[in-house]
């Protein structure tokens, strides 16, 4: 197998065992969450553990497919405020990162150090989910990137403790060191005990979207 | 860098916004402590109160005071009965409900049934999405007290509005 062709395959495993970075980035104390997401611009893993219920510590591996260059890099998350209602929930976290990037490619620019900063927030009720999240990404030689994205969702049914939870999401993102800077994919949220799964599709940009969490 | 810089330093000092906050919910607890020295207890009518047989007020930190609005709108939910609850109470076990705030998907569920399903005195739960409850069942003979719940339920990401017990957990 060649390698372009085993990136090939690797990336489309990588597809296949996304997961959303804006779920729930804090976990409870003691708990361990395994995110994997596929966008148009990376397939990223993030595996945290949570040292307490507002402070998660992780491993982030990321490809970013358009620049063949990948990231590792030690990853903090503060949940730094949850509002708490009868029906709904609301929280603000902060994270950031610092590791490695390294240039894959056949015309390598070798390795540089990375780091970024980040804020999600979002705001949920059984049937009605809005967030915004945004990343600020610096690779020195490799190059910057930022990132927004704006999601709302909607749930047809409020399904109870164990049972499938379906929403259908709408996301609009920003990547302003893309062509088509700003696009839209509509995907759908399958939400069942400690496992989350979506499958959406960039129509902007002709992408696949594939985000998988999953609670341990 | 610059940017990164910046935007640490505005997100460092927007943290006292999330500080004042936490003052709020003190000075809640502190007009709360007040409001009891000025309060004519024969005038109070009990039955309408949530307030469990081990509620300590200097031991814990109150609902903030939207979560207190809420409380205000919640009705006394009973028990949510499973095969485990029903075993775990016809082995004498002592029925407790526990009104939960920003109870909201089964990542919730999860979380309120790893911290409380590694208790001893825990003999079953079950988090009930549609009633916002945790239905606990507490070993014959062991105890579980109020603080001990706010502190599980805050370890689990979560705030507690109202604690029944007994017969109040069941309905009566």
């Amino acid at each position: 197998m060649t390698p372009s062709a085993m990136r090939t395959w690797v990336a489309a495993l990588g597809v296949l065992l996304s997961v959303s970075a804006a779920a729930r980035p804090v976990s409870y104390t003691g708990g361990w969450t395994l995110l994997q997401t596929a966008n148009r611009a990376s397939t990223a893993g993030l595996l945290h553990y949570s040292i307490s219920h507002n402070v998660s510590v992780g491993v982030r591996h990321e490809w970013q497919r358009g620049d063949d260059v990948t990231l590792t890099a030690l990853q903090p998350t503060l949940l730094a405020k949850r509002w708490y209602g009868h029906n709904y929930q609301a929280n603000v976290y902060l994270t950031g990162g610092l590791g490695t990037a390294t240039d894959r490619s056949v015309a390598s620019l070798g390795s540089d150090t990375a780091s970024f900063v980040g804020v999600m927030t979002d705001w949920e009720t059984r049937t009605l989910f809005v967030s915004y999240e945004a990343r600020f990404l610096e690779q020195g030689k490799l190059g910057n990137h930022s990132m927004h994205a704006a999601r709302f969702g909607w749930a047809p049914y409020t399904g109870d403790t164990g049972e499938l939870h379906t929403w259908l999401m709408l996301e609009v993102d920003h990547r302003k060191h893309f062509d088509n800077k700003t696009t839209v994919t509509p995907l759908l949220r399958f939400f069942k005990g400690p496992a989350l799964f979506e499958a959406g599709y960039n129509v902007t940009d002709s992408a696949p979207m594939f985000n998988f969490t999953y609670r341990f | 860098m610059k940017k990164i810089l910046l935007i640490l330093a505005v997100t460092l000092t927007s943290l006292p916004v999330f500080a004042n906050d936490n003052h709020r919910v003190m000075d809640h607890h502190a007009q709360h402590e007040k409001n009891q020295g000025e309060m004519n207890h024969d005038e109070m009518n009990h039955g309408e109160m949530n307030h469990g047989p081990e509620h300590s007020h200097g031991s814990h930190e109150h609902p903030t005071e939207n979560a207190k609005e809420d409380v205000m709108t919640m009705s006394a939910a009973a028990i949510t009965t499973t095969d485990d609850i029903t075993a775990a109470l016809a082995n004498g076990g002592a029925p407790v409900v526990v009104d939960v705030l920003g109870v909201v998907c089964d990542f919730c569920a999860v979380a309120m049934n790893k911290i409380f399903g590694k208790r001893e005195e825990v003999s079953a739960l079950y988090v009930d999405l549609d009633k916002k409850t945790l239905s606990l069942v507490v070993n014959k003979g062991a105890s579980l007290s109020d603080e001990d719940i706010e502190n599980l339920a805050k370890k689990a990401g979560y705030r507690i509005a109202a604690i029944r017990r007994d017969a109040e957990a069941l309905g009566g």
